[in-house]
């Protein structure tokens, strides 16, 4: 049986974007889940800090922006 | 932009403390400072007399009658529109005394009928069980009857008791018994009359629980008693009825009258609050505070007109300890004001420090619609907004009402750029892309180059400001910090310029030597720590452009959700099926196309752009000012 190298690498790649946004996303819902438990805390104490902890939360979410960025290099670069 | 604030101090004799407080008060721009935290300012803190305390007292008792009165009569609704007489303070008091005695009673009487309307159902049922076992003799002139409740774990005392009471009447008493509930039976003993005592004083001794009923109810045999119930379960709604009118009389009589007085009151213990920020001496008084510049020469008039010479107002000097404490009033053009709400959501610019909101005003409605571009979604959330926007006449949530329904016009308007409405629903009514077509694969990567375009000019305005603000702060720190990444930056430009055969391949080493000047001026400005924490920095501000992707991710999301739906109509096999379930998942998509562009456009400013130049911690101008 002829192996088709092309056909294989189109996939790894495809499997390779999916890792690289899939795990983004993991690490960054972890992070989010932790910082929305404790900014939803503090809200019920102290209102006023919406502003901060929407700040708070926000941060990790460069993490799958990142990992978007990468995949999309991935599938649209990674033929070239 | 925030309004220039004059630090002022105020002195005159103890005799005009009346007048000043309350032309400041009429003037109600004034913002006044504890004297202890202005050491620019020498006097000691004004201590009140007993009859000021005793009043202090007086009127906070006063306003929590009314309170209570209001409460009770209902609240009022609409603006109060009587005047005042001069004597309120006495008007109030005596009101007052009137009415709480009648509110009293009738508020009292209705919780006692109330809770008998609760009780008499649970003796009702009681009753109803009793009744048919209940023996002719009850109706016997001559005879008394008296129930009497056990749980069932103890029969055999009623066994007992039922032997001895007709022992005790030489066999003329009947004793007759029916379970009440699974857990409780009851026995009914009817006696002749002159062995009241007796009976009374053995079920005394055997602590047995009589059936007691309310006085209401009388002390008849159970039919008797039951049918007073009943009688009186269908009269107890009328009488509570005629006590709410009565009170709904009193509150149309009274309550505009309540409310006046609560305000004026609350005002006069609010004006009286202010007096220990005061200071004095033996013979003076001093306050100080924050007058908006503008309004300065109407306070200096003011002040001479009614009080005359005893009283001068005297313009401090600006120290920049005193600038961290001025309080804050953004001005911002109608258009930029709803805007305020969602800077003041992250924190109030310092005094003196860039007011964000203009900026945020022309930025974050165009984010909005680069995210959520297109025509369908923008039009109804266009309508949704405008439409909400009538149930809020004020507050954060018509702000952010106003800022979606702005966004929603950039979204009809990038809506047409990309070709988009409903998706891809908008190809069928020839609406075609004029710039980048979300749904083709070739547009995604000059997609992604725009909005990472977008966000280096975004970043770098950022950056220029915080310079701006670096310089005018005389702060190297930030200036080598904020400098750094400019530089940092406009030297990756380069980079990518040549990269991408923008510029040509020998402005490289040039590229590559501003963007090292720039992590060198970086890591300058964190100390020993620089030569590691400089290169991260940089990489972080990299990350902080590339988070502009964001603007293509959550885009492209919503795009292929909207296709999906598209998609799932046509494969449905029914119509009515697929146009539901495409319904559905368009609604679906609108909710999450109005909240989550929102959200990231927010991010995109608290965390990439405000974080380059913001000087947030400003305090709120909160003047001395009547509430009527």
């Amino acid at each position: 049986m002829e192996i088709d190298l092309t056909t294989i690498g189109t996939g790894l790649t495809a499997i390779g974007a999916g890792l690289a946004i899939g795990l983004a996303a993991v690490g960054t819902g972890l992070a989010q889940g932790r910082i929305g438990a404790a900014g939803a805390g503090v809200i019920a104490e102290k209102p006023e800090a919406l502003g901060t902890m929407i700040l708070l939360i926000a941060i990790p979410e460069t993490m799958v922006i990142l990992g978007f960025a990468v995949a999309a290099m991935l599938l649209l670069l990674g033929g070239e | 932009m925030n309004l220039e604030m004059i630090p002022v101090e105020i002195v005159g004799l103890k005799t005009n403390l009346q007048a000043v407080i309350r032309i400041i008060r009429q003037m109600g721009c004034m913002h006044i400072e504890e004297l202890t935290d202005l050491p620019e300012v020498s006097a000691r803190p004004l201590s009140l007399d007993r009859d000021t305390l005793r009043q202090q007292e007086e009127l906070s008792l006063l306003v929590a009658r009314v309170g209570g009165l209001l409460d009770a009569l209902g609240g009022i609704h609409q603006k109060p529109v009587i005047s005042l007489t001069g004597n309120y303070l006495a008007e109030a008091r005596a009101g007052v005394e009137e009415l709480m005695p009648k509110v009293k009673a009738l508020t009292s009487q209705r919780e006692r009928l109330e809770s008998e309307l609760t009780s008499l159902p649970r003796y009702e049922a009681t009753l109803r069980k009793l009744l048919p076992i209940i023996p002719s003799s009850v109706r016997e002139p001559g005879n008394r009857s008296v129930g009497i409740l056990v749980n069932r774990e103890h029969m055999d005392i009623l066994d007992a008791i039922g032997k001895r009471v007709v022992d005790l009447t030489q066999g003329r008493a009947e004793v007759v018994a029916s379970d009440v509930d699974v857990s409780t039976r009851a026995m009914l003993i009817v006696f002749p009359e002159q062995f009241t005592n007796q009976i009374e004083a053995l079920l005394g001794r055997e602590d047995i629980s009589r059936l007691r009923l309310p006085a209401e109810l009388g002390d008849g045999s159970p039919d008797v008693v039951l049918a007073a119930l009943y009688y009186r379960m269908a009269s107890i709604p009328e009488q509570i009825k005629e006590i709410n009118r009565e009170l709904a009389s009193l509150s149309a009589q009274w309550r505009e009258k309540l409310a006046v007085w609560r305000a004026v009151l609350q005002d006069e213990i609010e004006a009286s609050r202010i007096l220990p920020r005061f200071g004095e001496t033996d013979l003076t008084f001093v306050l100080a505070g924050w007058v908006p510049a503008k309004e300065i020469e109407r306070v200096e008039m003011a002040l001479r007109e009614n009080v005359g010479n005893e009283v001068f107002i005297q313009k401090l000097k600006m120290t920049p300890e005193m600038k961290k404490r001025a309080p804050v009033i953004l001005q911002n053009p109608r258009l930029a004001k709803p805007f305020e709400s969602l800077v003041k959501l992250l924190a109030l610019p310092r005094y003196g420090h860039i007011d964000p909101t203009r900026l945020m005003a022309f930025f974050l409605p165009i984010f909005f619609g680069m995210i959520l571009g297109d025509v369908g979604y923008g039009i109804l959330a266009l309508a949704l907004s405008l439409g909400f926007l009538r149930r809020f006449k004020e507050g954060v949530l018509r702000d952010i009402l106003i800022v979606l329904a702005m966004g929603a016009g950039w979204s009809i308007l990038f809506g047409f750029l990309y070709g988009e409405a409903f998706g891809t629903l908008g190809e069928y009514i020839g609406l075609h892309a004029l710039w980048f077509d979300r749904t083709s694969p070739d547009h995604v990567l000059g997609l992604l180059i725009m909005t990472v375009a977008v966000g280096a000019v975004h970043v770098t305005l950022g950056l220029i400001l915080g310079v701006w603000e670096a310089i005018k702060d005389k702060s190297r720190n930030h200036l080598l910090e904020r400098g750094g990444m400019l530089v940092g930056l406009i030297g990756l430009f380069f980079m990518v310029g040549v990269l991408t055969d923008f510029l040509p391949q020998g402005f490289m080493s040039f590229a590559i030597a501003i963007v090292i000047v720039g992590i060198v001026l970086l890591s300058m400005s964190l100390g020993c720590l620089g030569i590691v924490m400089g290169p991260i920095e940089f990489i972080t501000l990299v990350g902080n452009v590339l988070s502009y992707l964001r603007i293509a991710a959550i885009g492209l999301a919503s795009v292929y959700l909207a296709k999906v739906a598209n998609e799932v109509a046509g494969i449905a096999g029914n119509v009515i099926v697929g146009a539901i379930l495409a319904i559905l998942i368009h609604a679906l998509n609108l909710v999450l196309g109005m909240f989550s562009p929102m959200i990231h456009s927010l991010r995109l400013h608290y965390v990439e752009f405000f974080r380059k130049f913001y000087e947030g911690g400003g305090r709120p101008y909160e003047p001395f000012r009547s509430r009527m």
